[in-house]
């Protein structure tokens, strides 16, 4: 019964997507937009073949990857931190909360210029940008998940003789990691944007120098070809690693039922 | 398997529990009161109180809703302060919760994080005999969780049980750190009647043969008489203890005796019929 109405699912979606080339390949063919403005699938899909033919699809694709997957592991150590900080200490919460909710008012765009400035074009300044743009999200999500712990955990942690230092690793992170989870995920999201938006300008090698080659070139199909590559690895990654990881927890620690 | 009939004649004891009770004062309240301090007003919880509790008794508190029974249990387990008064633990002053008065929760409180067995584990890790012996506590987690009849579940996961399997976990994770006295707050109030007899019987089978000391609230006067050696009937709020009533029956009893359904009614009669104030 239900794989069958999950099958149906996937076609529907899958129609769904088949309808949206097929506009795409239609509005081409009717030819109101010139063409190297305004390619065709095939044409985009041929640009994507021959990039990774020369050499530079995957390359480009490893460097971001490895760019992000760094950043990421950093950003989220510190985002972590001062989440738990700010979950234990309520002056601190109560600091760090509006300065972050105000960093995360900021488009992840807006941490590129600064970076030039500190950092110049080097590598570094990517990664700061990765940093700045996921960290506000993190440690927020972190703190607020802390402070949403049923207070039932805590007690039974204390009762059964759990001494205030071994509270965070024993019991507050645990308890708080759907709430964590879900902050990562947000994280690795704004990570993305904000990387690949410092990728145009500082980068020789990955998606966004790929996209900015592809402008300078006038080379429009490029540019769409490396926005869907671009989408369909946020998108695997968001969905599948992310997504898959959280709704697991959510399951096991009682918040989702299997297969809700 | 929650019902399996779990034979009574001896699995081997987890702790080292066969010492004769020694019925030395455990716990001495002296005075204790509670007053809850609100932006609005003041609410007396509990009226002061003493009490005393021996080694290797069953005390159940009875009383209305709202009369301080929670309070007392958790000043014992150290969680709130009293307002007045003493409390002693074998004879020094309680000062925070620990797993010498280890308290269950109404709700089974399990940690959806670990499976079974580390639950079960869990209050073991920080006690000085069992730090970083890994394999000390999981065999010692294990013989508790045989004695609860769930041993083929130690991997399982918390969500996978049933409430009434949680609750059974959740007191073999009370146990297993060997506590001096367990504060049990209403812990099978969720569960049908049928799992709650079977809780109750392994409760009981459990202080007889390990002599451990329970405190136990529950709002069942059949429960009480079937559980307890003293019953503590609270008056209405501000509560404190206005009558104590023994219970002289042999274990193991049944909650369906006619003798406890007598003390059942003696108990409820207290309830109802309150001395008359001054
Ligand atoms: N943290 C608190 N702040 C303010 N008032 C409280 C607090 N905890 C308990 N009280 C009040 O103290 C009184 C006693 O509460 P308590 O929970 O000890 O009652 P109880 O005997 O356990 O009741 P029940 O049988 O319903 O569980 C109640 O009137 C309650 O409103
Ligand atoms: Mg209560």
């Amino acid at each position: 019964m239900k794989s069958e109405q999950a099958n149906k699912a996937t076609m529907v979606v899958a129609l769904f997507y088949v309808l949206i080339f097929a506009l795409w390949q239609t509005l081409f063919s009717v030819g109101l937009i010139p063409e190297y403005l305004f390619p065709s699938p095939v044409q985009v899909t041929k640009r994507l073949w021959e990039l990774g033919a020369d050499g530079y699809l995957l390359p480009s694709v490893e460097a971001t990857l490895v760019r992000m997957g760094k950043g990421f592991i950093l950003a989220a150590a510190i985002g972590l931190s001062i989440g738990l900080v700010m979950g234990v200490s309520p002056i601190t919460n109560l600091c760090f909360k509006s300065l972050f909710l105000g960093l995360q008012t900021l488009p992840t765009a807006a941490w590129v210029p600064i970076s030039l400035l500190i950092y110049g074009l080097s590598e570094r300044g990517i990664y700061f940008v990765i940093i700045m743009s996921s960290v506000p999200a993190m440690a927020l999500a972190t703190s607020s998940g802390i402070l949403q712990i049923p207070p039932f955990y805590l007690r039974a942690a204390k009762t059964l003789g759990t001494p205030w230092y071994a509270m965070p690793a024993r019991v507050i992170l645990p308890a708080a990691l759907p709430a964590i989870v879900t902050g990562l995920k947000l994280g690795w999201t704004l990570g993305w944007h904000g990387g690949v938006s410092a990728e145009l300008i500082k980068s020789t090698i990955g998606l966004g120098f790929l996209l900015y080659m592809g402008r300078e070139l006038n080379d429009a199909a490029q540019v769409m070809g490396i926005m869907v590559v671009t989408i369909l690895f946020g998108l695997l990654l968001d969905r599948f690693f992310f997504g898959i990881i959280e709704q697991r927890i959510r399951i096991r620690w009682g918040l989702e039922k299997r297969g809700g | 398997m929650e019902f399996g009939n779990r034979t009574k004649t001896q699995a081997p004891l987890p702790q080292n529990a066969s010492a004769e009770p020694s019925r030395a004062k455990l716990l001495q309240l002296t005075n204790v009161s509670k007053t809850f301090q609100s932006a609005t007003q003041a609410v007396e919880a509990l009226a002061p109180s003493n009490l005393e509790i021996e080694e290797g008794e069953f005390v159940v508190f009875f009383g209305p809703s709202g009369c301080g029974k929670s309070t007392l249990l958790d000043i014992i387990a150290g969680f709130e302060t009293p307002t007045t008064g003493e409390v002693l633990f074998e004879g020094s002053p309680v000062t925070m919760p620990g797993s010498d008065r280890l308290m269950m929760f109404q709700e089974h409180t399990l940690f959806p994080w670990l499976n079974v067995v580390r639950n079960v584990m869990y209050g073991l890790k920080h006690k000085r005999e069992f730090r970083f012996r890994l394999r000390k506590q999981r065999e010692t987690a294990r013989s508790w969780l045989k004695m609860i009849g769930l041993e083929e579940f130690e991997k399982s996961l918390v969500h996978e049980l049933s409430g009434g399997m949680k609750q059974r976990v959740a007191l073999a994770r009370a146990l297993a750190p060997d506590p001096k006295v367990l504060l049990v707050d209403e812990p099978f109030p969720a569960l049908d009647a049928l799992v709650r007899t079977k809780l109750y019987a392994d409760l009981q089978d459990i202080l007889v043969r390990t002599g451990k000391t329970i405190i136990s609230v529950t709002h069942d006067p059949r429960e009480a008489a079937c559980l307890a050696d003293r019953v503590l009937v609270f008056t209405p709020r501000p509560g404190r203890v206005q009558k104590e009533i023994r219970v002289d029956l042999p274990r193991p009893r049944d909650i369906n005796d006619q003798e406890v359904g007598e003390y059942a009614g003696r108990i409820m009669e207290e309830l109802e019929n309150p001395p008359d104030e001054k």
